[in-house]
């Protein structure tokens, strides 16, 4: 009897040791050799390797802790497809290791962050926040940038450069990768919507996009503007819309000044849907529609509108003049900013004909440029009668009406 | 001194109750020193209980703090004056890595070192090993993990955030571990082994070979593969090595604070044999709607909701043993793990439910989890810690004891707990709602933050409750653990015991 008993607690012995080894062969061994079969079905032939700056930059992901509050690993559900673009599959991840999936979402999915913002912008939030995001909880990163946000060091680099890799092989596949891993993934029929159903790939809604629709905005509500304002635009734009928020300092170009230029409606409607690429201005598509009539009602508040000098005849000629010499192969004949040599650059010439910049303002840049823009400094070039004669003249494109 | 404390090792615990004839009617009396008596009475290792018990206190109040600055830095996120050292991630990671290494980890080793000579009639292998795995556990695992973590080194991976080379010497410690407090039980013979010596044997095995799974093998298999590990040590991590060495406490005290049996030795098996197989099958329940395949979410899934029915049986095993002490008895050390007991009820069927998809898609990346971490970590396993830690306490002849300080830090504790679980909870459904409407990401964030300001306030309670705890257990007049039990549980003197027991031993 007590040998028997002494056999039964060894079985049940290796039974305890068999319940573990199982545990890891069922859902730990098994799983992977299904998840490399998936891998090998639908990975693209040749998806760039993280650099070593990226590698660098996933290191410091981790050792920050982003990963705890930034998931990277879009479910097989509706509202994850919706919020952050298509399910992640098996074979973006094959490059991480350790895998950076996370298990808590207090900041958004971070799978498709490739693309999404500019530069500068990452900068800045990683310097400060609450520079760019008024009420995010994020922590602040200053030693990874020597004293402001203008000055990254080699780690803030390689940080961004490592979040400029989320999402970015998957992009890459192209629209032949997608088809393929469609057609050979063994997947069911749900993993198969989410993974590659008819929403966008990377759905992020502060993605700017340079041309598309946008809607038409009603008049708003100037009190829910204001907090609509508070809440989004103020920590860049600053209090009057002055582009001197706390974010402002590390954005090139700087936020732009609200209370000096002229906006046509369309012209706020299509930057608020939008976003304005090349630039830290996101696209806020994800704002209710009546928000998005409010803030920019409030927009239109910060500037007061002056009296319209009358332009003597001679001036606005030789404005002419220079425009079509020095100013139209970018911004365009029509001041539409649409010149022969607009489409090269990351950041589109300013459209005359939907803003109109204050006398001062087109001054100010014409002596100076736009820092962050590809708007030259024309002081040594163009006499000062020539300066104002084309700041005058291109008032005359604005008509309020579509970019 | 020598005899004194060999005479606390024997009253430390059932053997000394069970002399007088009451164990379980199927694990008859002297159930821990049966078979083969020792030649003497084992030999309870008092200064490392009292070590480790002071080890695990300290780091404790500092997991704690870890605890609340985080928490304060999601109400007000600048106020670390933006130091790397006090960015919320590290401190996250020390928070976690502390309360589980650091604190439970002392707790346990506490325990273990009243418990074993205890349940196996043998003295632990060597007092000598004791301190190596006392200096390397505390200076060689806790302390540099956690400067580590701070100066930049880690491991983004959850519950095995410290960095590889801490890893190594975890495992080191659990090895020695094993050589420490197994060879009793083995010596001795498995046959009638109380529960509480398959929960240490079990616990201890199985934390020393899931751990390098955990650890080591997402940092050579990527992503999602990886991922399918993690998974499985996230909850091997709370199910092999936190709840068994958790259950093995509460196994002890029970029996041994209300001197009576176990209410079934057959309901402990069975929840003790369930337990092993259902909780290895869990882990990818953390992972449901992922790109890992289906049918082993599906697995872990059912899993998840079958280890519910098994904590049922426990628990009412458990419950049932409790009978007649009232639902806040009035040795702490038994209300303690009695609390920890129905905390344990809770939050695992709590966890069953979360893991069904349909919860899981709603609550998953949540607060409500963060709760559910809270309930399961401080409810469940550091009230029965506690419990482990005073009952042992109350049994060290010479340590300081302060009833009132305990009974008020349990309170404390009780109440904070119940605030915090509530809030995330809540906290958790508000953010759920948040991220299936409409709303900008930014909606889910500003609808929080006044339940993670809620968070912040619990601090008070529960930092009290723990410092309160921790004082009773330093102030006091030495031996008044010894005297409170005597006065609460009507038993005899420890001089009348002591005799006794040295005949019906030798």
């Amino acid at each position: 009897m007590k040998r028997l008993l002494r056999m039964s607690y060894l079985v049940a012995g290796l039974a305890g040791v068999g319940f573990f080894a199982m545990s890891i062969l069922l859902l730990g061994v098994w799983p992977g050799q299904a998840l490399e079969r998936q891998i090998e079905q639908t990975r693209p032939q040749h998806p760039p390797a993280p650099t070593v700056s990226e590698q660098r930059g996933r290191v410091i992901y981790g050792r920050e802790g982003c990963a705890y509050c930034h998931t990277q690993q879009i479910r097989y559900l509706d509202n994850d497809v919706r919020r952050f673009g298509k399910a992640t599959l098996a074979w973006e991840t094959i490059f991480d290791y350790p895998q950076l999936w996370g298990t808590r979402r207090v900041g958004p999915d971070l799978s498709r962050e490739a693309g999404v913002r500019s530069s500068d912008w990452q900068f800045t939030h990683l310097y400060g926040p609450r520079g760019v995001v008024a009420d995010s909880v994020m922590p602040a990163f200053p030693w990874l940038f020597d004293g402001d946000p203008d000055r990254p060091n080699q780690e803030a680099r390689d940080l961004v450069d490592y979040l400029e890799t989320l999402g970015r092989n998957r992009a890459l596949a192209g629209p032949e990768g997608e088809a393929h891993a469609r057609e050979s993934c063994n997947c069911s029929d749900d993993e198969r919507r989410y993974a590659f159903g008819t929403g966008l790939l990377n759905a992020s809604p502060a993605m700017a996009r340079r041309t598309g629709d946008f809607p038409k905005l009603a008049a708003g509500d100037p009190a829910r503007g204001r907090e609509v304002y508070r809440q989004n635009c103020l920590s860049c734009h600053g209090p009057r819309g002055e582009g001197d928020g706390k974010g402002a300092a590390g954005l090139h170009p700087r936020p732009a000044n609200l209370a000096e230029r002229e906006y046509g409606a369309d012209r706020l409607s299509f930057a608020l849907w939008n976003g304005v690429t090349g630039t830290a201005m996101p696209a806020w598509r994800e704002l209710p529609m009546a928000d998005l009539a409010a803030v920019a009602e409030v927009v239109r508040g910060f500037h007061a509108k002056q009296p319209e000098p009358q332009i003597p005849q001679a001036v606005l000629e030789l404005g002419a003049r220079v425009y079509s010499d020095r100013c139209a192969q970018c911004h365009g004949t029509t001041g539409a900013g649409d010149g022969s040599a607009a489409a090269q650059f990351p950041i589109a010439p300013t459209n005359f004909r939907t803003q109109r910049p204050d006398i001062a303002t087109s001054l100010r840049a014409l002596r100076e440029g736009i820092q962050g823009t590809p708007m030259a400094p024309w002081a040594g070039e163009l006499s000062e009668a020539e300066l104002s004669a084309v700041a005058y003249y291109v008032r005359t494109f604005f008509t309020g009406g579509a970019p | 001194m020598k005899t004194l404390l060999s005479i606390a090792g024997g009253i430390a615990g059932p053997p000394a109750g069970m002399i007088g004839g009451v164990y379980d009617r199927w694990c008859p009396r002297n159930v821990m020193i049966k078979s083969r008596p020792a030649a003497a009475p084992p030999a309870v290792e008092t200064p490392l209980v009292y070590a480790h018990g002071l080890a695990a206190l300290v780091t404790l109040l500092i997991s704690v703090c870890f605890g609340f600055l985080a928490a304060m830095e999601m109400v007000a996120p600048d106020v670390a004056g933006g130091s790397p050292w006090l960015t919320w991630g590290r401190l996250r990671y020390d928070h976690t890595q502390g309360i589980m290494l650091g604190w439970l980890g002392n707790a346990f080793f506490a325990f273990l070192y009243h418990a074993v000579p205890v349940l196996s009639g043998r003295s632990v292998t060597s007092p000598k090993l004791g301190q190596w795995l006392f200096g390397l556990w505390n200076f060689a695992v806790v302390l540099p993990g956690w400067i580590l973590v701070l100066a930049g080194h880690s491991q983004p991976l959850e519950w095995a955030e410290f960095p590889l080379v801490v890893d190594a010497f975890v495992v080191l410690c659990l090895v020695l571990a094993a050589v420490q407090f197994l060879p009793p039980f083995f010596s001795r013979g498995l046959e009638d082994l109380y529960v509480s010596s398959w929960y240490i044997i079990g616990g201890l095995v199985f934390t020393l070979l899931s751990y390098p799974m955990g650890n080591f093998v997402p940092e050579l298999v990527p992503g999602a593969r990886g991922a399918a590990f993690s998974g499985l040590w996230i909850h091997d991590a709370v199910g092999l090595f936190v709840t068994p060495l958790a259950l093995a406490i509460i196994y002890f005290v029970i029996p041994a604070a209300t001197r009576k049996p176990i209410y079934s030795h057959f309901l402990s098996m069975l929840g003790f044999w369930l337990l092993f197989f259902l909780y290895p099958l869990n882990g990818t329940h953390h992972y449901v709607f992922s790109v890992i395949p289906m049918i082993a979410q599906i697995g872990a899934i059912t899993a998840s909701t079958l280890l519910g029915v098994d904590v049922i049986i426990v628990v009412a095993n458990l419950l049932l043993s409790l009978r007649g002490t009232g639902w806040f008895p009035g040795d702490p050390a038994l209300r303690f793990v009695g609390t920890g007991t129905v905390f344990y009820l809770i939050v695992s069927i709590q966890g069953s439910v979360q893991a069904q998809m349909s919860v899981n898609q709603s609550v998953h990346f949540t607060d409500w989890v963060v709760g559910h971490s809270h309930m399961a970590m401080l409810g469940f396993a550091s009230f029965a810690a506690l419990g482990g830690i005073v009952h042992a306490w109350q049994r060290i002849p010479w340590a300081r004891y302060h009833a009132g300080m305990i009974n008020a830090g349990y309170w404390l504790l009780f109440a904070g707990l119940i605030m915090m679980v509530t809030d995330l909870t809540i906290a958790g459904l508000v953010e759920s709602s948040a991220w299936k409407s409409a709303a900008p990401w930014i909606e889910s964030v500003r609808a929080a933050k006044p339940y993670w300001a809620v968070r912040v306030l619990t601090f008070v309670p529960i930092g009290a409750g723990f410092l309160f705890v921790m004082t009773g257990l330093f102030v006091g007049e030495p031996g008044d653990g010894l005297k409170s039990i005597q006065r609460e549980l009507g038993l005899e003197p420890v001089e009348a015991i002591a005799p006794r027991f040295a005949q019906e031993v030798g």
